[in-house]
């Protein structure tokens, strides 16, 4: 499960399908294989997430990489085009970085 | 006797409630008009009121005004930080520009006495404190949508911030004090409660709703009168026309031939025949309807809402756009209701939810328990009251 929280470093790729599979759970999938989530796909505009899918989301992380990714408070520091530009793949080097 | 001027923006859902107290105020021998940019039919005005429309003064922007009018259809295509460009940096301040000459014109020559500004209508509050008139705002939506940016998003509050400043400065009004709301007065149509607010600050005044404004739709009582099965009152409200064809697409999947009966609140054109337990008109009188419904389904327009829980009724809330997620958080959060995101809607379970709704009491005791603090919040009369204190 995905609370338990992981200490081996991941590459890229597998926390892009880490990530996928966070948004298959918190989105459903049903509505996921409506959608090619790429590295390109936007998250509120391609995904369609809401801010309530966004915490659920970031609470995924949280329970997996534990207190040394803080996913929330990186969002926070966001301006407005950052947010609505914000891809998977900006994502997936933020915590390839913060590993 | 006082003169009070409702200074309201181009969207119906937010002119509602200021029509309902206008016509209190006018029933206790006030004077009351109302300033907007776009026409309003005659019909919806309060006998004795009147409403301005500065057609002259709105020649040059009228191109502007119409694309920003057009541009909201976008909305609910739009994610969440895209809808707050597209509502504060695309709609409230152009609008606010644009609405300046005309009302600051209006208000030198009529000389009301207080000014109302709806929330989103920045002009009134910015044109008031440049004359020096007394000014109220009307919040018709809980407040605090936007959660508590300047400690969450820092970065968003500043883009706020400068927006805001901005315009007052092109009106002549420098330094850091915002005055596009009234600081003074904030007139808010639901409860604390239920906006799940406590402690707020003193000049935030909590009505409830508020009702009364003329409607003279007409109905087909008799058919209403005539069905057995519960009956389901749906609506998408005044916004979000171009999506209005696929939400009543999938409501027919759901509930055609179903044993309940859909009071559809749409123009029925959209599609050449409805099922037999669909009643849909394109204008309804809303506020006699709801008693007589046992439950309500809608995207969480704020009058629509307001007139659910006045009437303790359960609510199957899909949020599209806008404000309409914190409002199903609320409901969520009172248990009045069941929310399931527009965009995530799958045609089972909106048939479930809304037997879940009818069903199981626990929603309809929620909802009474709103539409007692809606009741204790005063109204109308706890409205016109505040306005005449404040004169």
């Amino acid at each position: 499960m995905d609370a338990v929280v992981s200490t081996a470093k991941l590459n890229s790729n597998e926390i892009f399908d880490l990530m996928k599979q966070f948004i298959t759970e918190v989105i459903g999938e049903e509505f996921v294989e409506e959608m090619d989530i790429t590295m390109e796909s936007s998250f509120t505009k391609d995904l369609e997430m809401d801010s309530i899918e966004i915490v659920s989301f970031s609470e995924k992380i949280k329970a997996h990489f534990g207190e040394q990714i803080d996913f929330t408070g990186w969002l926070s520091n966001m301006d407005l085009d950052q947010l609505i530009n914000l891809n998977l793949g900006t994502i997936v080097n933020y915590i390839e970085e913060c590993q | 006797m006082s003169k009070f001027l409702f200074v309201v923006p181009p969207f119906f859902g937010h002119v509602s409630p200021t029509l309902s107290i206008g016509a209190s105020l006018i029933a206790k021998g006030h004077d009351v008009k109302w300033f907007g940019v776009t026409p309003l039919a005659d019909s919806h005005i309060p006998e004795g009121g009147e409403y301005i429309y500065p057609r002259n003064d709105l020649i040059e922007h009228q191109d502007e005004l119409q694309r920003i009018l057009k541009r909201q259809d976008d909305g609910p295509a739009c994610s969440g930080p895209e809808v707050m460009k597209l509502a504060l940096e695309e709609t409230y301040v152009p609008v606010a520009r644009i609405m300046m000459k005309g009302l600051s014109k209006f208000v030198e020559a009529w000389k009301p006495d207080v000014i109302i500004n709806d929330c989103i209508t920045f002009a009134g509050a910015l044109c008031a404190y440049i004359k020096g008139i007394p000014c109220v705002t009307t919040t018709p939506v809980p407040p605090d949508v936007m959660g508590d940016t300047a400690n969450s998003a820092p970065k968003i509050f500043e883009w706020q911030e400068n927006l805001i400043k901005g315009l007052q400065r092109e009106f002549g009004v420098n330094g850091d004090d915002i005055v596009i709301h009234s600081h003074k007065m904030n007139i808010v149509f639901t409860s604390e409660e239920f906006a799940g607010i406590q402690d707020s600050m003193p000049h935030m005044k909590f009505v409830g709703p508020v009702k009364g404004r003329p409607n003279h739709a007409e109905f087909d009582w008799e058919r209403l009168g005539k069905a057995t099965t519960p009956k389901v009152f749906v609506s998408l409200g005044t916004l979000l026309v171009d999506i209005r064809k696929e939400f009543f697409g999938k409501l027919i999947e759901a509930f055609a031939d179903a044993p309940v009966t859909i009071v559809a609140a749409t123009n029925p054109d959209i599609f050449e025949q409805w099922p037999d337990n669909f009643i849909v008109n394109g204008f309804v009188p809303q506020a006699e309807l709801m008693p007589k419904m046992d439950a309500v389904i809608c995207h969480g327009g704020f009058n629509t809402v307001n007139d659910t829980f006045i009437n303790g009724l359960p609510m199957l809330i899909t949020p599209i756009a806008y404000d309409h997620f914190h409002t199903a958080r609320l409901i969520e959060n009172a248990g009045c209701g069941i929310k399931i995101r527009y965009k995530r809607l799958r045609i089972e379970d909106m048939r479930k939810a809304v037997f879940e709704l009818l069903e199981n009491p626990v929603y309809r005791n929620a909802s009474l328990r709103i539409k007692e603090t809606f009741i204790a919040a005063g109204g109308n009369d706890k409205a016109v009251q505040l306005l005449e204190e404040f004169v």
